[in-house]
C-alpha cells in the first residue's frame, strides 16, 4: 500500500479517536416516569440528546414507580452505583437526606444553570430544602385537581359567565351542586378514589390545609385540633360516598373510567391524567372537560401538591470530574428550559419563566389550573412522609374504611394518629 | 484401579468444594448476618448499632405482628388441605380421560400455573372490580349490593385464597397425575373381579397409594404458602394493609418502606423458626401416618 494513503489513514483516525474522547460525556439517568408523562420525557430527551450531539449524550432509563425506585437508588448511591441525574419527588428528599443518598446543590450551581429561588414557587422552593439547604432543582409541580364535565355541569346550570364551573365552594354548596348533577341525570356527581385511603389522603390533606390544619408540628403528629380538623376532612368525603353522590369502594382504573364514560359528572385526580383526557378527545371520544383548582370548602383554597425533581445521587467512594458535573448541570439547564412541553403532560413546569409565557397561558386546562400553585401545600418534612412512605400507608389504613361508611371519621383519625405515633 | 484413600478424599473435598463455597457465600453468610442484624437497630443500608433482643421484645408486643402471624396461617389454612384436595379430584377427573381430550383438559388446568402474579393480580382485579367486574353479578344478588372484596376485611383473605388455588393448582395436579399413573392396572383389575365399589377402589387402593404424592405436595404446598407475599402485596396495595399484613410482607413493609432494617431482620428470623417448625412437625406427622 501507498505510504501517503497509509499516512493519511491514520491521521484520520487519530483524530477520530481524540474528538470521541473529547467530545462525549456520557450522563446516566433515571426516572419513575412510567405513564403519558414518560412518553413525553422521552420525546424531551431525544431532543436533547440531538441537539448535544457532540458534547453530552444521556442514557435513560426508566424504573419502577415509589419503593421499588427509591429503594434502588438507596442502594445504588450506598455502593457508587448510582446514576449520575434522577428524577425525586420532593416529598422523599427528608428520608434521603437522613440516608446521605443525595448531594447537595450549591450556589454555584444554581447560578451555573441561570436558575434562582426567583424562578420558583415558595413552596416548591422550600420542599426542596432541607436542613437550609438545596438538595433538588424542582421540574414541576404536580397537584389534585377537580375534573369536571362540562356538557354535564353546563346541564345542572353549574357553569358561570366566564365559562367556568360555579357555585361549588363551601361543604354545603358543594353537595347541592352533586345533587343537582344526580336530578339532571348522571348516576354519580363525583368519582374519587375510594378503595385506596392512600390516595384519598391528597383530597383530605388540601381540605386540612383549607382549615390550616398541619400533619407534624414541632415533631407531634397531629397535635391539638388538628384532629378535629382531619377528622372533618375526612368526613367531608366520607358524606359525599354515604350520601350517595360518589361511588365506594371504587379503584383508580374505575374512577377515571367513571369519568371519561360520563357516568360521573366531576372527579378528583392528579393532573397526570391530563394525557388521558387529551388523547381520548383527540379521538373524539370526549365529551367537553375542563380542571380546576380544587373549591374552597373551608376557610381558604389550598391544595396538595408534590414535585418532580432533579437530584443528582451522593455516589459512595466517586468522584464526579468537573466536566461530568457540568454536563449533568446542562441537562437540567435544558430541560427547566423546555419544560413548557412538559406541561402536555398536565404538570405545572416550576420554572415561572415557562409559565409566564403566552404559549402557556394559552394552553389548557393547564393555564386555568396553574394558579393553584400559590396555595399549594407539600407533604411535612419528615422521613416518614412523602409518596408511598410511612404516612401514606398510615392513611390507606386509616381513611379506606372511614370513606366507605366502615368506620366512623373519629375512629379513623385516631387510628391514623396510633400508627404515626408508633413510628419512632 | 487403586487408589489411596487419603486421594479419594482430597478428590471428594475437590468436587464439592465449589458447592461448598458457593452455597456458603450465597446461604450460609447471608444467614448469619441477617441474625446478626437481628439484634441491631440498622437502617436498611449501612450499620447500627448493638440492641440486644430490643427487636424480639418489640415483635411479641406489635399489633401489626400479630396480625401477620394470624393472616399467614389462615391463609395456609385456606389454601394447603383445599388446594391439595381440589388438585386430587383435578387429577383424578384428568386421568380418566384419554389422548387430545386429556392433554387439552390438562393445559386448561395449568395454563394459570404459567403466568406471572402480575398478570394473575390484573385479571382477578378487574374480574372484582366494584364498577366493572364480571363477578360481581354473581356477588350481587347474594349480598344485596357490590362488594370491593379487595377492601372487605373478611373477604380479603379466602378470595386471594382462590385465586391462589386457580393459580397454583396446575404443579399439584401434574405432581397427582403422575402419582395415579404409576399406580398399576393389575391392582385395579383385581379390585374390580372382586366386586369392589368405586368408594372402595378410591380409599383402600387409589388414596394409600398416591399418598406419598400427597405428603410431597401439602409439603410443598406449606412451604409456599407460608411464604405467601405477591398477591397478598398487590391486592392490598393502597388500602388496609395493616388489616391484612401477612409475614413476608411485613418484613418487606419493615425494612424498605420503614426503613429498620434491624426489625425487618428480626420478623424474617421469625419467619425462618415457623416454617422449619412446620416443615419438620408436617413431614414427621404425615409420614407416621403414611407408614401405619
Amino acid at each position: 500500500m501507498n505510504r501517503t494513503l497509509m499516512k493519511v489513514l491514520a491521521t484520520v483516525a487519530l483524530f477520530a479517536f481524540a474528538a470521541g474522547a473529547q467530545a462525549q460525556e456520557t450522563v446516566i439517568w433515571w426516572d419513575f416516569l412510567g405513564g403519558g408523562d414518560g412518553i413525553r420525557m422521552k420525546k424531551l430527551l431525544e431532543d436533547f440528546n440531538a441537539e448535544h450531539k457532540d458534547t453530552i449524550e444521556v442514557q435513560a432509563t426508566t424504573l419502577d414507580w415509589g419503593v421499588p425506585f427509591y429503594t434502588k437508588v438507596q442502594t445504588s448511591a450506598a455502593v457508587g452505583e448510582g446514576p449520575d441525574i434522577m428524577t425525586y419527588h420532593t416529598s422523599r428528599i427528608p428520608l434521603a437526606v437522613s440516608q446521605s443518598t443525595l448531594a447537595e446543590i450549591t450556589a454555584d450551581d444554581m447560578t451555573a444553570m441561570g436558575l434562582s429561588q426567583d424562578t420558583f414557587a415558595a413552596a416548591t422552593w422550600d420542599a426542596v430544602h432541607v436542613d437550609g439547604k438545596q438538595w433538588a432543582v424542582p421540574f414541576d409541580t404536580h397537584p389534585i385537581v377537580l375534573y369536571y364535565n362540562k356538557d354535564k355541569l353546563t346541564a345542572a346550570g353549574l357553569i358561570g359567565a366566564d365559562g367556568l364551573p360555579a357555585g361549588l365552594n363551601g361543604i354545603d354548596n358543594f353537595k347541592a351542586a352533586l345533587k343537582k348533577i344526580q336530578e339532571s341525570g348522571t348516576k354519580w356527581g363525583i368519582s374519587t378514589v375510594t378503595a385506596d385511603g392512600n390516595f384519598s389522603f391528597r383530597t383530605i390533606y388540601s381540605l386540612l390545609c383549607q382549615q390550616d390544619g398541619v400533619v407534624l408540628s414541632d415533631g407531634k403528629w397531629l397535635d391539638g385540633d388538628n384532629v378535629q380538623k382531619l377528622e372533618n376532612s375526612v368526613k367531608v368525603v366520607a358524606d359525599w360516598v354515604t350520601e350517595g353522590y360518589s361511588p365506594s369502594y371504587t379503584d383508580y382504573p374505575a374512577t377515571v373510567a367513571l369519568f371519561t364514560s360520563g357516568t360521573s359528572a366531576m372527579m378528583i385526580n392528579g393532573v397526570w391524567e391530563v394525557p388521558t383526557m387529551v388523547d381520548l378527545e383527540k379521538q373524539g371520544k370526549l365529551f367537553n372537560w375542563g380542571a380546576i383548582e380544587l373549591p374552597v370548602f373551608f376557610n381558604h383554597p389550598c391544595t396538595y401538591e408534590d414535585s418532580h425533581a432533579f437530584a443528582i445521587p451522593n455516589n459512595t467512594g466517586k468522584t464526579v470530574t468537573p466536566e461530568k458535573h457540568a454536563a449533568v448541570l446542562e441537562v437540567i439547564k435544558w430541560m427547566e428550559a423546555h419544560s413548557l412541553f412538559w406541561a402536555t403532560a398536565g404538570h405545572i413546569p416550576a420554572n415561572s419563566a415557562v409559565t409566564e409565557t403566552a404559549e402557556y397561558k394559552a394552553m389548557q386546562p393547564q393555564a386555568t389550573y396553574a394558579v393553584l400553585t400559590a396555595n399549594g401545600i407539600f407533604d411535612p418534612k419528615s422521613k416518614y412522609a412523602g409518596v408511598a412512605s410511612p404516612l401514606f400507608d398510615a392513611a390507606g389504613n386509616a381513611f379506606t374504611a372511614a370513606i366507605n361508611g366502615e368506620t366512623t371519621p373519629t375512629e379513623a383519625v385516631a387510628e391514623m394518629k396510633e400508627i404515626l405515633d408508633a413510628l419512632e | 484401579m487403586l487408589k489411596s484413600r487419603r486421594n479419594e478424599i482430597l478428590v471428594a473435598a475437590m468436587l464439592v468444594a465449589p458447592f461448598i463455597a458457593i452455597y456458603g457465600w450465597l446461604f450460609v453468610y447471608p444467614t448469619v448476618q441477617m441474625i446478626r442484624l437481628s439484634f441491631t437497630d440498622a437502617p436498611l443500608i449501612g450499620e447500627g448499632a448493638w440492641i440486644g433482643l430490643e427487636n424480639y421484645v418489640k415483635l411479641f408486643t406489635d399489633k401489626v405482628y400479630r396480625t401477620a402471624v394470624w393472616n399467614t396461617s389462615y391463609f395456609v389454612l385456606l389454601t394447603v388441605i383445599p388446594g391439595t384436595a381440589v388438585a386430587l379430584a383435578i387429577a383424578l377427573v384428568v386421568s380418566r380421560l384419554r389422548g387430545y381430550a386429556q392433554s387439552l383438559v390438562l393445559a386448561a388446568f395449568f395454563l394459570p400455573y404459567v403466568l406471572p402474579v402480575t398478570v394473575v393480580y390484573l385479571i382477578w382485579n378487574w374480574l372484582f372490580d366494584v364498577q366493572f367486574g364480571i363477578l360481581q353479578s354473581v356477588i350481587e344478588p347474594i349480598m344485596g349490593q357490590p362488594v370491593n372484596v379487595w377492601r372487605r376485611i373478611p373477604w380479603f383473605m379466602p378470595t386471594v385464597a382462590l385465586v391462589t388455588i386457580w393459580w397454583t393448582n396446575g404443579f399439584s395436579i401434574l405432581l397427582f397425575l403422575a402419582g395415579l399413573r404409576n399406580i398399576s392396572h393389575e391392582i385395579y383389575e383385581a379390585a374390580e373381579l372382586d366386586g369392589a365399589k368405586r368408594g372402595q377402589v378410591f380409599w383402600k387402593i387409589t388414596w394409600p397409594l398416591i399418598w406419598p404424592v400427597t405428603v410431597l405436595c401439602l409439603t410443598i404446598q406449606l412451604i409456599l404458602q407460608l411464604k405467601i407475599f405477591d398477591q397478598v402485596y398487590l391486592f392490598s396495595l393502597g388500602g388496609r394493609t395493616a388489616q391484612t399484613m401477612v409475614l413476608v410482607q411485613y418484613i418487606f413493609d419493615q425494612a424498605f418502606v420503614h426503613n429498620d432494617g434491624g426489625y425487618g431482620a428480626t420478623v424474617a428470623v421469625s419467619l425462618f423458626i415457623i416454617v422449619v417448625a412446620f416443615s419438620v412437625l408436617q413431614f414427621q406427622g404425615l409420614r407416621a401416618r403414611g407408614e401405619r
